[in-house]
């Protein structure tokens, strides 16, 4: 594993654009960090925060991380420059992304400044409940099917890191924020020593080791990644686990003779998985997308429609008389 | 003699009592244990005693907000499986009359005092008069049948109040007491007996939930209610409704069932019908007269018959189902028939309808001032003489 | 190893509570009522209140028609009268839980002195309000619910009285509980209720009921699910938004429990006094005895 030092001489031969002494000389530099709730998106801001202000720029930090509980989105808005006037980066105008989750980071790709942005970011996948548009038990979840290099060929220039596995083989996991902030410092011009004294006074001091190596080896990896591309962007994501836990199958009993075609079922069901025949009389259409969430048994004024949730159980005396 | 009795019965020896109060005694006596109701003289006497009497055998008195609600609380009460009363006068027994015909057409048991005073309208509150013997059976709207006492002392208030309880619950229906101001305020010495334990019962239904119609046609038996609780849980409506009670509008199950709830006392008429008659047998001319009219008819048979005139009273004491088939005989061999009443002629109207061919002569009196017995002799002698000519 | 599939469906099911042979019920498609007796049997359900000690009096009117379908001891009784007809049945039989369904003419216009004076009383009655704002079963006329500029049979020109707040009204009067509730929150709905028939007194339930066919088509409100959508966000388009405020209706619309007080209730009080009663008659009579005996 390479040292920071031989990093940061793999970054003088070909500096990554655009420098924070670009910053200082004219518009404020935008750095947007992503994640969800947890992983530490906040604490990459605030060391970066810190460290620009204690090189003499105004900085301006905007986050939103109270409506977003452990698992929601989380997002920080980083400017900083000789003068800095709105604290939130404009649509567009994202010199750096750096995405502690797959997902955020390409929801947040329209951010980025188109023809010269930075995006870092993390293959950690962590599935949100809204991905979850279809809810019914055992179905695939919709998350995003594009590849790295496919990501990596619509931006200026793209890095896909699998910071969390590269944590956890350091011995910690959630050092993945580390990694990633190792990435993002090859692409600004403050030392490798400054990072790693501000990193020092933001983590625990029993973690503080395992956070230096975490950031170096991010630095290393870009360094490499730069070289020629790495595996990780060649391979195709692997495909998401399927919800194995399908705890109950769905039945939807309706009672044609009480239906009276008010539609509410229909246009009140979440999934829109019900309709009115041609009898006018609501039936379940796509049975496959109903969750069994009750809704059309609860509103329907007729009380026309009975969910069953069917549940597969263990006969107890077949397994009894298994075990005599 | 059960506890209840036994704790009446101090009051129940030879007392100088009202109609209002031996109204309020008999009720409790006959079992009766909640009472809704709404000042309104001359009846209030009747809910003052009872919100004294009622708590002592553990029912209930409640004031309602209005006439309305009061009737409403009874026939509430009595579907709970509770014998009930309630008291008013004239205003408020027009207001009252919409729930008196919910309680006809559903059939449930209750009783309602009506002390009649002046009309129209708030009219003669502290003053006599009869002018609801037409709206006490016919008041409601629409077809229904009921019954209506017309005690005429204070001793038949009592008497009466038994017997309005007894034939509610036996024949599921709403009995009205129907007496003047007069007797209702009434003083007089009376002796009282004790209800020879709780009278009639409601009949309750028994067996099968399956097999159980609240409004069953049973020859002329009149249908046992459910009990709530009992598990029948039946549904009980206003609406024209079919033997198990929903409400139906198919021609043929309305006039079965309205056929048999207008017929209903028929097979009843022999513990319905009550009258009494006085020397009618040779009466030249029959009074017929209820209340405070009567009271002077039977002063005015004597004093009659000391001059010569033989005068004879008959006096419905179930006042409807009208005792016509026992007018008939009373009135048979009289010349004449007099009706002396405290209203524009509401008897007299029925006593014609009745007596076809006979003249029905009346006095008609609306002033507040009861008719006297020298009136009535003298009117008597009048219409013989009249006849003669 | 054998392995089945069973039924583990919802304890609750409406079927249970229903006279099944009255079904289906004549309320007219997308009627908000039906969503509410779900709520009503649900809460009982959920209470573990037998059919047989439910004792449902019913008013007039479409709301009215309900206690029908309900396999209870079942009362339909005259317009405006249910809770004068419950005080007497309550007070009879406290045995029983005596629920009144009534509908906003029948409860604030015909039958408001009842309303008043029932908060006032105190005695323990759940009244389940079915407000839709019209008379429906009469053919749309105007209801003292009615918001302000909407049309109705007897107002071409748009309603110009203001409504009343039912609520305000219940909680001015008295009422130890009162709750409103609109019909798309089925589970909320059931919670308030299950709360209303748990309370010792006298109970007051609004529920803001959508009547599609008669208020909507008159007020050109769309279809029922878009009407019940707008119960969500704007309730109705002048729902609540009347030129009279009052304590629950600053221009907006609270729902949930809005007033709750533990005033004696009344039936109990009554029974307590009267024992009383009774206990000191019998202890003076006792002690005349042991004088005469002396």
């Amino acid at each position: 594993m390479s040292g920071p030092s031989a990093s940061s001489s793999s970054l003088e031969a070909k500096p990554l654009r655009p420098a924070a002494s670009a910053a200082k000389a004219r518009e404020p530099l935008n750095v947007l960090i992503v994640g969800v709730g947890g992983q530490g998106v906040i604490m990459v801001s605030k060391a970066l925060a810190w460290l620009a202000q204690s090189k003499g720029y105004e900085v301006k930090q905007s986050e939103v991380h109270g409506m977003a509980k452990r698992g929601g989105t989380v997002f920080s808005h980083v400017r900083f420059g000789p003068q800095v006037w709105s604290p939130t980066i404009p649509k567009g105008e994202a010199d750096i992304l750096v995405a502690l989750e797959w997902a955020e980071g390409l929801r947040w790709l329209p951010y980025l400044k188109p023809g010269s942005g930075i995006f870092i970011c993390d293959t950690k996948r962590i599935v949100p409940p809204f991905a979850c548009l279809n809810r019914q038990p055992g179905a695939r979840l919709r998350y995003s099917r594009e590849t790295p290099a496919e990501v990596k060929a619509h931006v200026a220039e793209g890095y896909a890191i699998d910071a969390t596995q590269m944590a956890a083989e350091l011995g910690n996991e959630r050092a993945a924020n580390v990694v990633l902030i190792g990435a993002l410092s090859t692409a600004l011009d403050f030392p490798a020593e400054d990072w790693e004294k501000a990193l020092s006074s933001f983590v625990p001091k029993k973690t503080i080791q395992v956070n230096l190596d975490a950031f170096r080896l991010g630095r290393s990896w870009i360094a490499d990644a730069r070289r020629g591309a790495t595996a990780a962007e060649q391979a195709p994501l692997a495909p998401m686990p399927e919800r194995s836990d399908a705890p109950y199958s769905v039945r939807l009993e309706i009672t044609p003779q009480w239906c009276k075609s008010c539609d509410i079922c229909v246009k009140l069901c979440p999934e829109r998985c019900l309709r009115l025949n041609a009898e006018r009389v609501a039936e379940l259409a796509q049975p496959e997308k109903c969750t069994g969430c009750r809704l059309c048994e609860l509103l329907c004024p007729d009380f026309a429609i009975r969910v069953h949730l069917d549940r597969p159980v263990v006969d107890a005396t077949a397994a009894q008389g298994a075990r005599l | 003699m059960n506890a209840v009795d036994k704790a009446l019965l101090p009051r129940l020896a030879l007392r100088l009592i009202s109609g209002n109060h031996a109204c309020a005694l008999a009720a409790v006596a006959a079992g009766c244990r909640f009472f809704a109701g709404y000042p309104i003289t001359p009846s209030s006497e009747i809910a003052e005693r009872l919100s004294r009497l009622l708590p002592e055998v553990d029912g209930v008195f409640v004031q309602m907000e209005d006439e309305i609600a009061s009737i409403a609380a009874v026939i509430g009460a009595s579907m709970g499986g509770v014998k009930a009363l309630t008291a008013t006068s004239g205003p408020g027994f027009s207001l009252k009359q919409e729930n008196i015909g919910y309680a006809a057409g559903a059939e449930i048991p209750c009783v309602i005092v009506n002390v009649m005073r002046g009309g129209p309208s708030t009219g003669m509150p502290t003053r006599p008069a009869q002018g609801d013997i037409m709206q006490s059976r016919w008041g409601s709207h629409g077809d229904y049948p009921i019954i209506v006492l017309a005690p005429a002392s204070v001793r038949e208030i009592y008497s009466e109040t038994l017997r309005a309880f007894d034939l509610a619950e036996t024949c599921r229906t709403p009995v009205v007491l129907l007496y003047d101001q007069v007797i209702a305020q009434l003083t007089e010495t009376v002796e009282l007996v004790a209800a020879e334990g709780i009278r009639a019962e409601r009949k309750w239904a028994s067996g099968a939930r399956e097999a159980y119609q609240p409004y069953a046609s049973d020859g002329g038996a009149i249908p046992a209610m459910s009990r709530p609780g009992a598990g029948y849980r039946v549904h009980t409506t206003g609406l024209n409704h079919a033997e198990n009670g929903f409400p139906t509008q198919d021609p043929e199950t309305v006039a079965r069932n309205l056929g048999r709830l207008l017929g209903k006392f028929e097979h009843h008429r022999d513990a319905i019908d009550s009258w009494q008659a006085i020397g009618c047998e040779d009466a030249e001319v029959v009074i017929v007269a209820i209340g405070i009219s009567a009271r002077a008819a039977t002063r005015a048979i004597e004093l009659a018959r000391a001059g010569g005139l033989r005068l004879g009273l008959f006096r419905p004491i179930t006042l409807w189902p009208f005792p016509e088939d026992a007018l008939r005989a009373a009135a048979k061999h009289a010349r004449a028939v007099l009706v002396p009443e405290m209203n524009a002629g509401q008897l007299s109207l029925e006593v014609e309808r009745i007596l076809g061919s006979k003249r029905v002569h009346a006095i008609h009196r609306y002033n507040g001032e009861p008719i006297t017995p020298a009136e009535i002799a003298a009117r008597a002698a009048a219409v013989l003489k009249e006849k003669a000519t | 190893m054998s392995s089945t599939f069973v039924d583990s469906a919802a304890d609750f099911d409406v079927r249970d509570y229903l006279r099944m042979d009255m079904m289906p019920h004549f309320l007219c498609p997308g009627c908000g009522h039906g969503i509410a007796l779900r709520a009503l049997l649900w809460a009982m359900h959920e209470l573990g209140i037998a059919k047989d000690q439910l004792a449902v009096v019913s008013g007039i009117g479409c709301a009215g028609r309900l206690s029908a379908y309900i396999d209870a001891n079942t009362f339909h009784v005259t317009h405006g009268r249910p809770l004068a007809y419950a005080t007497g049945l309550a007070l009879a039989r406290p045995d029983l839980h005596v629920v009144v369904i009534t509908g906003d003419g029948d409860c604030l216009a015909i039958g408001g002195n009842h309303l008043i004076h029932a908060c006032r009383r105190n005695l323990k009655l759940t009244c389940l309000m079915l407000n839709n704002e019209i008379y429906g079963m009469t053919g749309g006329q105007v209801s003292p619910t009615t918001s302000e500029t909407m049309l109705t049979s007897t107002t071409p020109l748009g309603n110009s009285e203001p409504s009343f707040d039912a609520c305000a009204l219940a909680a001015a009067a008295g009422a130890g509980f009162v709750g409103r509730e609109v019909t798309r929150h089925v589970p909320r709905l059931k919670e308030l209720i299950k709360a209303g028939l748990a309370h010792p007194g006298f109970a007051f339930v609004e529920v803001l009921s959508d009547c599609t066919e008669i208020f909507g088509r008159k007020n050109d409100l769309g279809s029922s699910p878009e009407m019940m959508l707008r119960q969500k966000s704007d309730i109705r388009p002048s729902a609540y938004r009347d030129s009279v405020d009052t304590p629950f209706r600053a221009n907006e619309l609270p729902t949930g429990i809005l007033a709750q007080t533990n005033r004696p209730e009344y039936g109990a009080a009554y029974r307590r006094a009267a024992a009383a009663q009774r206990a000191s008659a019998a202890a003076q009579a006792g002690s005349a005895n042991a004088k005469e005996d002396s």
